[in-house]
Order: C-alpha cells, then sequence, then structure tokens
C-alpha cells in the first residue's frame, strides 16, 4: 500500500478502521461482561444493530473479534394448539360428551356435540387405541366416569409448552407434532469478544494521525517514543518470491560422483571435442567401425586437430594393423582389417564415450594400484525424443590393479547398484572393440523391471598394452542419464536440459 | 546391433531336445544373441557384433546344442574323399584396381537331395546379412553362391571390358550386354561403383566362357543361380580387404556345417603371388591358451576338465597342450583370434552369477579434481546469491549464434538439426536461448550456471580447447551494468584473486557499458549490459546484464594459492 506523500512508504499492509469499527471495539475491549450479545452492544453504544452488526462482521474479517454463537431450540404451540388447549382437544371433547349422554352416544348425537367430522375422527380412533371407548356402534365408554377428570397426556404436553415448563416426553411431542399442534423453533445468540489481536492494536488517541513507514528521520527524532504505529494487516498478500535450489539433474549426478570417491576412485576429465586417435583409435575401435562413421558421431569445421607423440601413433598403429610393438617380436593380435590411416586419427570430432578419459588417464602412466572415473558429457548424432538426446551423460571407471578379474568387475557393478539401492543383479555376455571378456549388467528396478545398466570388461591387451599398462585394467561405463531418469521419476531425457525457470526455482 | 528375423522352428528342428520358450529365453539371455521379438515361428534376434554367425538358424542351432549339450566341439566338416584335384579359381592382377581380394569354399551336401528349399532360404539370407554388416554393404566383401555341377572350372576372375560381357542376370529373361547392364539395372546403380571402373567391369567365367556372376553386383541365370536339389556349392566371396573377405566367406559356412554339409578350400592362383591353397578359410585354426590366462581372467580356479568341458559347450575343441591347450576354432567364429578370445568363451559358456563377484577392497583414495571442487564452489556461490541453476547443452542453435555478432564458436559438419548446430565458445549463447523461452514468466528473472564450453585453437591437440564458464543472467526494471560487475566482483573476491575491469568491446553488449576482467593480465571474464537490439528480438521487455567467468583460466591462479 503506498504511502501518504511525504511518508516512506509503508513495510506492509495497514489496518484501517472506520469510526463505527473503531467504536464497537472500544466498546467490545472495555466490556466487562464479555461476550456481549450484539443487541447488548448496540444499545450500549446507541447504534443501529445493523450499523452493528456490519462493523461487528468487518471487524472479524481483520480478525480483531471473534464470535461466540449459541444455538437454541424453542418449542411452541401453533395456532391449531393453542385453540386445542383453549377448547380442549376433540378426543377430551368427545369423551366429556360421553360422559354427558351417560357413557352413551351414538352417531347422530356426536354429530351434534359440536366436533367437526374430523375431529370426530380422530377422537375416536384415539379413545379406542388407549383403551377408553369399546368398539361398534353406539359409541360406549369401556368404564363411564371413569376418566372424565384425568388428564390425558396430550392435554399435559400442550400445558407445559404454553407455560413453558417441565421436561417434555418426546414421543409425545412428536405425536402433537404431526398433529400440527406444536412446532420447533431453531435460533441463535450471537455474542462478541475482542481477539488477541484486536486487544493489541494500537489505537491512536483522537485527533492524532498513527505513523505510518519507521524512517530514518522518525527513528532520529524520537517521535515514536511518543506516537503509535499504524498497525499492518499481517495476511495481507505480499510480493511473490521465487529462490534458487540446486538443478536436480545435476545435484544426482554429483552424488553418484561422491558414491564413487567413497569407493577409493579419483576423478578425470578430458576435452569435450576429441582427436579420433584419443576417442576411437587408441580404444581399439577399428577405423571402419560403424559407431565411427559421420552418421552416428559428430564431427566439426574448419578445425584442424593433432596426432598425438609419434612413438605412442606407432604402437597404437602396430596393434591396429596386427604388427607387434615397436621392440617385441609378437603381435598381440592380428589387428583389424585394412591399413591404419594416421590422417583419420588427427580429426576432431565430437567425444561420443567418456572411455576416451579412461585412455588419456592411462596414457599419463598411473602407478597401479589406480582407481579413476569420469562421468561427464558426451554426444552422438541423434534427433532428439523423449528417450534419445544429442547429449548424454556417461560414467567410466576403472580399476588397475594385479589380480583384477572378471570376479572383481561383477563386484564393482554390485557395489555400484547396491550403492544406489538396487539390489538385484544379473550378468549376461557382451561385445565392446576394447575389451575382452566383456559383459553387461542388468538391474531389476522395482517399477522398470530389468534395465540394462553396467557395460564392462576387461581392457584388451591391444588397448593398455600400447599406452605401457602392465596390470589388468578392469573397466565400465554408466549411462548415469537412464539411472537419473529413473531416480529423478522422469520420463523424458529432455527434462534434463529443461529451460523452464519456474521448475528450477525454489518458490516456483 | 545386428538384427535379422530367423524361423524358430526351423532352429529348434535342428535340437534333438525340445526347448521352451523360458529355457531359450534363458539360453539366450546367457548368449551374445538377445530375443527383439517372437511372434509365431518369426524370431527376432539380435546379435554383439562378434557373433555374426548365431543370425543364421543352423549357427543358433549348433551354438544351442552346446550349451544344452547335446552336441559337443567342433562339428565335423572335412570330406571323406575331398575333390581332386583341387578346385581352383584365377585370379588375374587386372582386378587390383576395384576388388584385389578373392576366396572360395566348395560344400557339398550330405544327400543325395541336395540343398532344400530352407537351406537355400537360409544361406541367401544370412548372405545378404554379411553384406550389410561385415561387408559393409557390399563395399568391403559380398558373397556369391554358384551350383558347381553347373560350372565347368576353372573359374577366372578378371577385369573386362564391358563391351566383351553378355549375360542373363538373375533377375532377368534376355541376355544383355555390360554396358547395359550397368546403365540400367537397379542392383548396378547401388552397387555399380565397387565392379565397374570406367568401360571395364569385374568378371567371373568358367572355363567355357559361361559369365557365374559381375562381382559384387549380380549373378547370371546360366551358371550363378543356387537351386533346391543342388549338392555341390561354390561358394565365393570378393572384397577390397584381404581378412573380411575370408571373415565373410567363414561366416556364410555356418550355415551348411550346422546341416551337416562337408567344405573343401578352393585353390586361388595369381600369376605374381604363391597360391593359396583355401585351407586356411574352411578348416578350423588353433590358439594356444595358457591355462594362467583362464585363472588370471576369470578368477576362478577351473579344473581341466571343467575348462574342456565349457570349451565343448562353446563348440570348440580343446587339446592338451604344455601349460594349457591348443583350442581348434572353426572358421565361421573369427571374434577368436588370441587366446583373450578363447577365454572370454570360457568365462560365458557358464553362467555368470552376481554373487561371485568380488568388491575389490580399496586400496586407493578417492578424490575429485580441485578444478571440479572449483566449480560446484562457485555454483554454490551463485546459488547463494538467489540464481536459478539451469543445465544447458554444450550444443547451441544457428539462430542463438546469428544474434550474436562477433561470437565464433565451431560449426558441427554433421548437424541433425539446425536446433544443435554449434559447439558454444560462451555460455551466453545458451543462456540468450535460455532468457527467450521464458519470456512468458515474470520479471525479475536470475540464473547462473558452470557449464563447459570449447574454444577454437589450433595450438589444442584436438584443434579446440574445453574450458569451463560460470555465466550469470539478471534481467530487470532496474539491471544495470553494474549489478553484473557487482557479481562478478563478488565472485572473483570470494575465490580471494583480485580481477581489474576494463574496457573491452564484447558480442552482445552495448558498446560503452561492457567490460573484461584480467588477473595478472590474462582475461578470465565478461561482463556488459545486453544489446536492446537482441532484448527485442527475443522478447525480453526489461534492461539485462550478463557477466561470464572462465574458471579454467582462472585456476592456476587460485590453485596457486590452493583455494578454495
Amino acid at each position: 500500500m503506498p504511502g501518504a506523500a511525504g511518508e516512506a512508504p509503508d513495510g506492509g499492509a495497514s489496518v484501517s478502521l472506520s469510526g463505527p469499527e473503531r467504536s464497537v471495539l472500544e466498546a467490545l475491549r472495555i466490556a466487562s461482561d464479555l461476550p456481549v450479545e450484539e443487541e447488548e452492544l448496540a444499545a450500549r453504544l446507541g447504534l443501529g444493530l445493523d450499523s452493528v452488526r456490519g462493523s461487528l462482521q468487518r471487524l472479524r474479517s481483520k480478525h480483531l473479534v471473534v464470535l461466540e454463537e449459541e444455538h437454541l431450540t424453542d418449542r411452541e404451540l401453533t395456532e391449531r394448539g393453542t385453540e386445542a388447549l383453549r377448547q380442549g382437544l376433540p378426543e377430551r371433547r368427545f369423551l366429556d360428551a360421553l360422559n354427558r349422554h351417560g357413557g352413551r352416544l351414538t352417531p347422530e348425537e356426536a354429530a351434534t356435540e359440536g366436533l367437526s367430522e374430523d375431529e370426530r375422527s380422530a377422537a375416536i380412533g384415539i379413545l379406542r387405541r388407549r383403551g377408553l371407548l369399546d368398539e361398534g356402534l353406539p359409541f360406549r365408554l369401556r368404564k363411564p366416569g371413569e376418566s372424565d377428570s384425568t388428564l390425558l397426556p396430550e392435554e399435559v404436553i400442550l400445558k407445559q409448552i404454553a407455560n413453558s415448563e417441565g421436561e417434555i416426553d418426546p414421543a409425545i411431542f412428536a405425536v402433537l407434532e404431526r398433529r400440527g399442534l406444536v412446532r420447533e423453533v431453531h435460533h441463535s445468540v450471537k455474542r462478541w469478544a475482542p481477539s488477541e489481536e484486536g486487544r493489541r492494536l494500537p489505537l491512536a488517541p483522537a485527533g492524532e494521525a498513527l505513523l505510518g513507514a519507521l524512517t530514518p528521520a522518525l527513528l532520529a527524532s524520537g517521535a515514536w517514543q511518543t506516537r503509535s504505529f499504524r498497525p499492518y494487516d499481517v495476511r495481507a498478500a505480499v510480493p511473490y518470491l521465487t529462490g534458487a535450489r540446486p538443478n536436480p539433474y545435476v545435484a544426482w549426478l554429483e552424488e553418484f560422483e561422491e558414491i564413487l570417491i567413497g569407493l577409493g576412485f579419483e576423478q578425470a576429465e578430458g576435452p569435450l571435442l576429441e582427436t579420433e586417435f584419443w576417442n576411437n583409435d587408441v580404444l581399439f575401435m577399428p577405423q571402419d567401425h560403424p559407431a565411427r562413421s559421420i552418421h552416428d558421431a559428430l564431427s566439426v569445421e574448419g578445425v584442424t586437430g593433432h596426432p598425438p607423440a609419434a612413438d605412442l601413433l606407432a604402437r597404437v598403429a602396430s596393434v591396429h594393423e596386427g604388427r607387434a610393438l615397436p621392440g617385441e617380436t609378437q603381435p598381440l593380435g592380428p589387428g583389424w582389417p585394412g591399413r591404419y590411416d594416421p590422417a583419420i586419427a588427427a580429426r576432431p570430432v565430437l567425444r561420443t564415450q567418456t572411455t576416451a578419459v579412461s585412455a588419456r588417464f592411462l596414457a599419463r602412466h598411473p602407478t597401479p594400484p589406480f582407481r579413476m572415473f569420469s562421468l561427464d558429457r558426451n554426444f552422438r548424432r541423434e534427433a532428439v525424443d523423449a528417450k534419445h538426446h544429442i547429449e548424454f551423460a556417461q560414467c567410466e571407471g576403472i580399476i588397475g590393479e594385479e589380480g583384477m578379474t572378471i570376479r572383481h568387475l561383477v563386484g564393482v557393478f554390485r557395489a555400484a547398484a547396491e550403492a544406489i539401492g538396487i539390489r538385484e543383479l544379473k550378468i549376461r555376455p557382451s561385445y565392446f572393440p576394447f575389451t575382452e571378456p566383456s559383459i553387461e549388467g542388468y538391474v531389476r528396478h522395482p517399477r522398470l523391471g530389468w534395465m540394462e545398466i553396467f557395460p564392462g570388461g576387461l581392457f584388451r591387451p591391444e588397448v593398455v598394452r600400447p599406452l605401457g599398462i602392465d596390470v589388468p585394467v578392469i573397466a565400465w561405463g554408466i549411462g548415469v542419464g537412464r539411472l537419473a531418469l529413473v531416480a529423478l521419476g522422469v520420463n523424458d531425457l529432455r527434462e534434463m536440459f529443461t529451460g523452464d525457470l519456474a521448475s528450477l526455482e525454489g518458490g516456483g | 546391433m545386428p538384427q535379422s528375423v530367423l524361423s524358430l522352428e526351423r532352429v529348434l528342428s535342428l535340437l534333438p531336445v525340445r526347448v521352451t520358450d523360458s529355457a531359450l529365453d534363458d539360453l539366450l539371455f546367457a548368449s551374445k544373441a538377445e530375443i527383439d521379438a517372437r511372434e509365431g515361428d518369426a524370431l527376432t534376434l539380435s546379435v554383439t557384433p562378434d557373433r555374426l554367425d548365431l543370425l543364421s538358424e543352423g549357427g543358433l542351432a549348433l551354438y544351442l546344442a552346446g550349451v544344452l549339450e547335446v552336441a559337443h566341439g567342433l562339428p565335423a566338416t572335412a570330406p571323406k574323399s575331398p575333390t581332386s584335384p583341387p578346385p581352383r579359381i584365377d585370379c588375374d592382377p587386372s582386378v587390383d584396381r576395384l576388388r584385389p581380394w578373392i576366396a572360395a569354399a566348395l560344400v557339398r551336401s550330405p544327400t543325395d537331395a541336395g540343398i532344400d528349399v530352407g537351406t537355400l532360404a537360409e544361406a541367401i539370407r544370412f548372405q545378404e546379412l554379411l553384406h550389410a554388416s561385415i561387408g559393409r554393404d557390399r563395399r568391403a566383401a559380398s558373397l556369391g553362391i554358384y551350383p558347381w555341377e553347373r560350372v565347368n572350372p576353372p573359374i577366372r576372375y578378371s577385369e573386362e571390358p564391358l563391351s566383351e560381357v553378355r549375360f542373363v542376370p538373375l533377375d532377368a529373361e534376355e541376355e544383355m550386354t555390360g554396358e547395359r547392364f550397368f546403365a540400367g539395372h537397379p542392383l548396378a546403380a547401388r552397387y555399380g561403383a565397387y565392379g565397374r571402373l570406367g568401360d571395364r567391369c569385374l568378371v567371373l567365367r568358367d572355363r567355357d566362357g559361361v559369365i557365374l556372376s559381375l562381382p559384387p553386383v549380380l549373378n547370371s541365370r546360366a551358371a550363378g543361380e543356387a537351386r533346391v536339389g543342388d549338392r555341390i556349392l561354390l561358394l565365393e566371396s570378393t572384397g577390397t580387404l584381404e581378412r573380411t573377405v575370408r571373415e565373410t566367406l567363414s561366416l556364410l559356412l555356418v550355415v551348411f556345417a550346422s546341416h551337416g554339409w562337408t567344405i573343401e578350400p578352393v585353390e586361388v592362383h595369381r600369376p605374381d603371388r604363391p597360391v593359396d591353397p583355401g585351407r586356411s578359410i574352411v578348416e578350423p585354426r588353433t590358439i594356444d591358451l595358457p591355462s594362467t590366462l583362464v585363472r588370471e581372467v576369470s578368477g576362478e580356479t577351473l579344473s581341466a576338465a571343467e575348462i574342456e568341458r565349457r570349451l565343448s559347450r562353446t563348440r570348440l575343441n580343446a587339446r592338451p597342450h604344455e601349460g594349457g591347450w591348443k583350442v581348434a576354432v572353426p572358421p565361421w567364429r573369427p571374434d577368436l583370434q588370441t587366446p583373450i578370445d578363447v577365454v572370454e568363451d570360457v568365462v560365458i559358456a557358464a553362467a555368470i552369477p552376481a554373487e561371485r563377484g568380488i568388491v575389490p577392497p580399496s586400496r586407493t583414495l578417492g578424490r575429485r579434481l580441485p578444478e571440479v571442487r572449483l566449480r560446484r564452489t562457485v555454483a554454490g556461490y551463485l546459488l547463494g546469491l538467489g540464481f536459478a541453476a539451469p543445465h544447458t547443452p554444450l550444443l547451441v542453435s544457428e539462430a542463438s549464434v546469428a544474434r550474436v555478432t562477433g561470437a565464433d564458436p565451431i560449426r558441427l559438419r554433421n548437424p541433425v538439426s539446425s536446433e544443435f548446430a554449434y559447439v558454444r565458445d560462451r555460455l551466453l549463447l545458451s543462456h540468450l536461448d535460455l532468457l527467450a523461452r521464458n519470456t512468458r514468466r515474470s520479471y525479475p528473472q536470475r540464473f547462473a550456471e558452470v557449464a563447459p564450453v570449447v574454444i577454437r585453437d589450433p595450438a589444442e591437440e584436438t584443434g579446440g580447447r574445453t574450458s569451463y564458464h560460470a555465466s550469470l543472467v539478471l534481467a530487470s526494471e532496474s539491471a544495470g551494468f553494474a549489478d553484473g560487475a557487482a557479481i562478478a566482483d563478488y565472485l572473483l573476491r570470494r575465490l580471494d584473486v583480485g580481477g581489474v575491469r576494463e574496457p573491452a568491446e564484447i558480442p552482445a553488449t552495448i558498446p560503452g557499458r561492457a567490460a573484461r576482467y584480467r588477473v595478472a593480465g590474462e582475461a578470465v571474464g565478461e561482463v556488459g549490459e545486453i544489446q536492446p537490439r537482441i532484448l527485442f528480438e527475443i522478447g525480453v521487455p526489461v534492461p539485462t546484464v550478463w557477466a561470464e567467468i572462465d574458471l579454467t583460466a582462472l585456476g592456476p591462479f587460485l590453485l596457486r594459492h590452493d583455494t578454495p
């Protein structure tokens, strides 16, 4: 709410009272007989009841007064009931007539006794049900004279209601209500008292304005010592703020990294724009492998890469062509068909697998035992839809140590699966050009069933030997993007790259 | 993964025991084949690229019989009385210009009934699968199947003038010339370039001059059409890579070996080379398997009997030899080349139970890279300042690059779409996109990201340098240069580096309202108010300030101080 001219803006929406509202609130604050009925309040203030009621409702909406409402039920005679009490109930009048005629009355005589046909019919039915009247005609009292002075229960109730006295038999009341002689009337009594806020609300003395925002000038002047502040409506709407929270996808990936660090893995990174040498050749991927084609890998324009150091290039070329490593006599294997082309090795390409990072790590000749992981972006030439993205996250891990076997790789799968809360794992054979044996770990997700999550194997001699590594190296890669989808309950890969700020803001 | 549709009934008919659907599922889960679909008799199967042999009904049955232990080791394929003298192909060096390599084998039916319709169909389907996969769509290698009994050997493989070629193509009724064939036939349009150069093409003829085929395009009707009942077939492969030519032919042999056919070598004679007797293509080869390697790789101490049993299950023969075994490997297993390849077969011949896994005790200390710690720290500061944290792709759209005059990101040579066409060199490109996508959101908008960019750098090995930047954007009615600079100043201060601002011309910013940060003379960041032209283009109705710090460039200054 903007402040008055010359005043600092308020720090909140002010609570304002009209004159009648203020009077009503003041009257309640000084009343000693709380809560006070509306009518009483109106009388004390000399105001109209409607005006007081309106003020009370407005004060209530400002949380300054509280209402106690008592719901009451009164019983009263209807017009017919009043008439019945005065003349007597039809059954009483019929009984009196019978007694007047010595306890015997023909239908013709009955018709002359001042009762209407309906009243006669009702009276006869009631008296017979009570056992006072015999069956058949003429009408005969079963015990003449006995009941002429005894009050019928209905007569008792009618008198009680008329005089507002005594306990009323609900069953008989219900009968009388059905006969249209009595009715229930509901009404309430409203009593009011000031709320805690209403008691505390500063009310400036008559003729004095309340203070708005607390300003430095006000603080300095000391005026605050003698004047009251205009109260704020603390429930009024305030500006809608948004905040920031960690990106859920990134946070999940970081959590996954923490698991690996806990398992003794050191982190490594490599360039996102990579040469074909590191992306493929050093991993013993044949140079004509379909995954290296322009249909699968993203290549770039106007950028020239460089081949690696000549000795490393020569060693990798040797294994591709099935020749012995320089200085050795026996080839590690037959290599791949065709000539190894160093020009291809230097071509830049967007990295397609984090295994390239493992290769760069191994080329630095780490001292065994070593454990490395790299969780990073990779790229493939793929149209983007809910299940595919041109960019995907992969987590690569290797352990280089004497004695590492395929059973240790399975053990790593198990540990990683358990760390993300998955206990069921099964293993099947697989194939990758750079590992032998190659296996794949499937985990059972409680909702999605068996999922292929852990591809891995032992790096082939053709991979590690040219890099100068002599210990067995177990290697695995995890499609962490896919795992994240499951963990975050997201169905669309594109949501990992959401540009919707609303979903990224804490208050959004 | 290579995929094919097999006849399930045909596979099961080759097994002497009944196999239920669930048993088949389990057996294949433990193999390198995977069931993609099963509809009636049609079994859609994928295999890993090293086990193409499993994509023929015969090859799959051969494997299943092994793991079911109803058949053991290598099937016998050697003929009791081989053809004498051995069949031969005369290869003329003229073929060197197009497809220098040829290999062949003779397969002989175990019965006088010859080939049945099912086996012939299986062979032709598998042949096409091999063309598409290992043959690289016939470029590297292609196969031909011929009725040996209607051919008069020897066969001659040479390059000939088109004018001398007259034949009836396999799918035609009338004779045509080489010129007409290459000019009009649809298969010639697709594969002609691999078998024709100028006015000459590759031809296979028999002694009578009858054309068998024009490799790798099409066979002839006269001597290139195998028919039901043929008892002896010539299988031939030509191509550009010797090993691929031999492996493609070897793989095709599995169809016949699994149906009990015998296999004979075909010699290849060339005037400029020694005779290739062809035996290495059709006969099992031997790989030495040291017993220590099995233990070192599998992690299991298996008895010799168990290892031999496993090799037998995987349809290999093992003969004990000094320190291990001599393992006989059939021609249709080109994936088995070295001892480690054979160890894999030993490992997977039995199921690999997950519970046998050993979690290797950690003897190393896990740690984050210091530069990653720095990035996380900066991301935390930005979060603390209330900036939302998007995660944007490295690749940006053509539109986002076009709007920032002066940006020089690397362009993809083969983009899938214009949406992902460039590799960003600054996060600003992604973040302007983000602003454009959020114009319906209320303002102020504040977001920041720590993420990679790739900067063109000819000195780098890859031609580009991967750097990590922290970018922040503030769009609000009152946003101005000072707001962006205050935050960038704050970040540098928190990192304990004394950056200085100097006036600079920076893409996408208003001239005179942009600055470059330098630390010890090195450029480490930029800040500026975004040009109104760009804001108008992307529909942002409020002033916007952006700052971007190059954390990779900043790294050395921080690490020197051992921070953060």
